[in-house]
């Protein structure tokens, strides 16, 4: 059994179903991203997990103890969690010191080495020499910190956190992801974390559940998510790609032959992909050109559009006949629009994957915004 | 609870939160306040518990003397309505849109007038007005060399007039905030098509405010009605009644006829949510004639030779509604005899001996009104915040019932919930009449909608993940109630207790209903007081209440600035 376990969880606001039946489980002192768009569910069962949201039905358990089900949810302070907030929800009333040794009242502590702790937690985060400081005095980097010192203090076996990074510019956003990544390494404590930005995911994650209208689509590495989607919409949300409808023309196993536009390409069919029309996703960056490559591959013909120079990648339109691609192609060899080119594709590359259902989710953002 | 045998199997059961308690007693003293007592109201004018019957609700219109008395206060609030919008869109025209100097100090003194309880300023035009020896009315006489003084106070004209001065801030303030939030691009496409300045205002600045100003009178009209102070200082000497007077009148005959009262109670409530729901509509009519938010460009009009004209008017009325009256009982406080006027020969400070030390009632007045107005300020922020939190931060049923209770007395005249706190408590189970509690009672029902609507706005602007970072830190409910909300909410929350606090310490309508020998407040000396034609003392004790609630407002503007909350007209529009 899993160190947490997430059973079933559904949850009801008014006439929203939020959650449908989520079911995730985390090891200990792994760190997992919950990752989807906004309303999607992934904030809800972070609440629920922290014991804000009692379950309508299902349960979570911690290490064997069952800690929320629609019968009896244990409150929040009582679950020895820590948790960060999109806001950081840093008390304004409160000095620096006075917000992280807020925690450390409940654990009853002597007052030595309450303070120790402080000193201590301070110091790591890089926070020395700010103790006296009222929050409205820091920098959102700085109340950034003060929040992670604030969970961190009471040695919390489980830390969550809510889209902590969104607030901040790109900069600071980059060095905190890093910073985040090496103080789960370094304190051993189960991270969970909430957000909608796929490249955040993929830097900091373990595991990544990629969820979408309450529901987990798949849960995986970074590395699988983006290799092997469970279906298009996590082939999406994880990155750019080029979604190609095809009708299937032959089949051998796992490797079918589909025809898109006039051409005919050798792919692998995702295990739910058993209709005569399916839809091959290939990533911009699968591509190759020239016919140099060796392996199995499909080759494709077609003519340069567009082609738009973003340092260091190219990114091309290419017309392979009534079918436009999105190509990315490295800055050293650009081939200017007009140009005929030939592109190589490996076979493992191309997916195909049943066609999405018509009524597709609107408030899904735009494929692969994060890509670039 | 049988815990025993599924205790293997389930975690710790639910125990009762400390969080609970008190919520729970807030909500327990919100029913007990404003619940119950109206409920007794409306069983009461049907004749119960004797009896069941529609007859006393008929014969509000049947008897002549009730009848008499609702359209005089129809009368009375059509003209106050239509006179605040004569003092009011004036004076907001031009502290809104002008260069007129002495903007500032003009909304100051409006807010004056609003402040200053409506009995006080009757008081003072009795002494300005009194057709025998009104000071105004000694000069008419003068110049005119009339027996008597030309204009008589004690008048219908008189009640309108004096009810006026104290009700337009209304009128003032919303028609300030219409005008304050028309952007210049209307008037200069106006201004471009051809119209004059005149024709800009009369065309268009007029008919985007015109919902405001309905609105405002309509809340004039409404107060109007309920203000028991000068209704009974101006009308029941010329023995002109109106529902408040009329209501007091048939509760202190011997035997109290209840159910009457409670019948004339209704149709008073029932005239007032009329009077809120027509302003309800003109609100939301307000709401796409005007457009707000950043980027609002004024047009300032530069007045030139009209300048001083427009000053004089200004000066005129805050003269009138809050100038005049405070100056006036000052004179009368420190005259030996208020007739002969301030003279250094009838200059004395005796009255104020008399009215802080010596007056038994009016001592006892004071002392009462302090505690009165401090515990009932202290229950309403109770049951205000926690009405709030439940509304705010949980998702309890029946959450928005128990806030719209909470807002309900808001529509009520003092006069009417006085007869429902009457009638709840002067019969088992509950028997406090007679003594204090009933009149804290009252308060927390009168004013406890100022306290929540304040509370509310505050809790609204602390963001609930402040409160569960503590919950999660280890802080339980209660825990991060007092460690984090509250002390957030402080400034908020304590204008919400001034808010109580300072038209509790001289409330009359209400308590002049409730109290009982060895309950009397600062209102009932200075009614009792007025009765014995003590004027002196009376006018004493009007500077002594008019001074504390001065200083308990000024730190009411900081304190609002902090927390942001709207201003008292707002509080006021429902």
């Amino acid at each position: 059994m899993a160190f947490i376990e997430m059973k079933g969880l559904t949850k009801r606001f008014g006439a929203f179903q939020a959650l449908k039946g989520i079911d995730v489980s985390v090891e200990e002192k792994e760190f997992v991203t919950f990752l989807g768009p906004s309303g999607c569910g992934k904030t809800t069962t972070l609440r629920v997990l922290a014991g804000f949201l009692s379950p309508d039905s299902g349960s979570i358990t911690v290490g064997g103890e069952v800690l929320s089900s629609p019968e009896y949810v244990v409150p929040p302070e009582r679950r020895r969690m820590g948790m960060v907030f999109q806001n950081y929800a840093v008390w304004p009333h409160m000095s620096v010191r006075e917000n992280v040794a807020f925690g450390l009242r409940y654990l009853k502590l002597d007052r030595r080495e309450q303070a120790a702790r402080v000193e201590q937690i301070l110091a790591s985060m890089g926070l020395d020499g700010l103790e006296g400081r009222q929050p409205a005095e820091l920098s959102g980097g700085q109340q950034q910190r003060v929040a992670l010192a604030r969970s961190l203090v009471v040695e919390p076996s489980i830390l969550l956190l809510d889209e902590p990074l969104s607030n901040l510019d790109a900069k600071l956003r980059e060095r905190m992801r890093s910073e985040l990544k090496d103080l789960q390494r370094r304190t051993g404590i189960t991270f969970v974390y909430v957000t909608h930005d796929q490249a955040e995911a993929m830097a900091l994650s373990d595991r990544i559940a990629v969820f979408r209208e309450g529901t987990v689509q798949q849960v995986g590495s970074p590395r699988e998510v983006y290799e092997q989607p469970a279906n298009l919409f996590v082939a999406d949300f994880m990155g750019l790609v080029n979604k190609l409808p095809g009708s299937v023309a032959g089949r051998n196993g796992e490797a079918i032959a589909v025809d898109i536009g006039r051409h005919r390409l050798n792919v692998v069919a995702h295990r739910d992909a058993t209709g005569t029309s399916v839809t091959v996703a290939i990533r911009p960056e699968a591509f190759a050109f020239g016919e140099g490559t060796a392996g199995r591959v499909n080759r494709l013909s077609g003519v340069v559009t567009d082609a738009t120079f973003l340092g260091s990648i190219v990114d091309y339109q290419v017309d392979i006949g009534g079918v436009t691609l999105r190509v990315q192609g490295e800055r050293r060899s650009f081939c200017p629009v007009g140009s005929n080119v030939v592109l190589t594709v490996p076979v493992g590359d191309c997916v195909a994957m049943p066609n999405e259902a018509e009524e597709a989710d609107p408030q899904r953002p735009p494929p692969g915004q994060n890509a670039e | 609870m049988r815990e025993g045998a599924t205790a293997a199997s389930r975690p710790r059961r639910r125990s009762i939160e400390g969080s609970t308690v008190v919520f729970a007693t807030a909500v327990a003293l919100l029913l007990l306040c404003v619940g119950y007592p109206l409920l007794w109201l409306v069983l009461a004018a049907f004749g119960v518990p004797t009896e069941f019957q529609f007859g006393y609700l008929a014969r509000v219109f049947t008897r002549s003397q009730n009848y008499g008395a609702l359209i005089n206060t129809l009368v009375l609030a059509l003209g106050a309505g239509m006179f605040s919008v004569v003092l009011g869109v004036p004076l907001a025209w031009a502290a809104a849109r002008t260069d007129m100097p002495f903007r500032r100090s003009l909304q100051a003194l409006v807010a004056l007038s609003y402040i200053t309880p409506p009995y006080l300023t009757a008081i003072a035009y009795i002494i300005l007005l009194g057709p025998d020896a009104g000071y105004f009315n000694r000069i008419l006489q003068t110049i005119t060399g009339a027996a008597r003084g030309p204009i008589d106070i004690f008048s219908m004209g008189g009640v309108i007039f004096v009810i006026a001065l104290h009700v337009f801030p209304f009128t003032f303030f919303m028609t300030y905030a219409a005008l304050r939030s028309i952007d210049a691009s209307y008037e200069e496409a106006a201004r471009l098509l051809g119209a004059r300045r005149f024709g800009v205002l009369w065309r268009v600045n007029l008919p985007l405010v015109a919902p405001a100003i309905t609105g405002g009178a309509l809340l004039s009209a409404i107060d109007s009605m309920a203000l028991f102070g000068p209704q009974a200082f101006l009308g029941l000497p010329a023995q002109i009644t109106y529902l408040p007077t009329r209501i007091y009148g048939v509760i202190s005959a011997y035997p109290p006829r209840w159910a009457e009262a409670s019948s004339l109670s209704l149709t008073l409530v029932l005239l007032t949510a009329l009077g809120l729901l027509l302003q309800r509509g003109y609100l939301e009519r307000r709401s796409h004639t005007t457009i707000g938010g950043r980027g609002l460009r004024l047009e300032t009009i530069r007045l030139g030779a009209w300048k001083w004209p427009v000053v004089a008017f200004c000066g005129a009325v805050v003269f009138l509604s809050a100038g005049a009256p405070i100056a006036v009982l000052t004179i009368a406080a420190f005259s030996r005899s208020w007739i002969a006027g301030l003279t250094p020969a009838n200059f004395t400070i005796e009255h104020f001996e008399e009215a802080l030390f010596n007056n038994q009632i009016a001592v006892r007045g004071i002392l009462n009104s302090f505690r009165l107005a401090t515990v009932a300020g202290l229950c309403a922020v109770i049951v205000g915040a926690s009405v709030a939190y439940i509304d705010l931060r949980t998702r309890v049923r029946g959450r928005r019932l128990l806030d719209y209770l909470a807002i309900l007395p808001l529509g009520l005249p003092g006069t009417v919930m006085a007869v429902g706190v009457l009638l709840a408590f002067i019969r088992p189970p509950l028997v406090i009449y007679g003594t204090i509690w009933i009149l804290l009672v009252a308060y927390v029902a009168r004013f406890v909608p100022l306290a929540a609507r304040s509370a509310n706005a505050t809790l609204r602007q602390i963001d609930p993940s402040l409160e569960e970072a503590a919950r999660i830190s280890g802080a339980t409910r209660l825990g991060a109630v007092w460690h984090i909300l509250l002390p957030l909410a402080r400034p908020g929350l304590t204008v919400a207790f001034l808010l109580v606090f300072i038209p509790a310490l001289s409330e009359l309508s209400a308590t002049i209903l409730l109290y009982t020998g060895g309950t009397e407040t600062i209102a009932v000396a200075i009614f009792r007081l007025n009765d014995l034609g003590q004027l002196e003392v009376v006018a004493a004790l009007a500077v002594f209440v008019i001074v504390v609630t001065l200083l308990v407002s000024l730190p009411l503007n900081r304190l609002t600035a902090r927390s942001r909350i709207a201003t008292a007209a707002d509080v006021q529009a429902m």
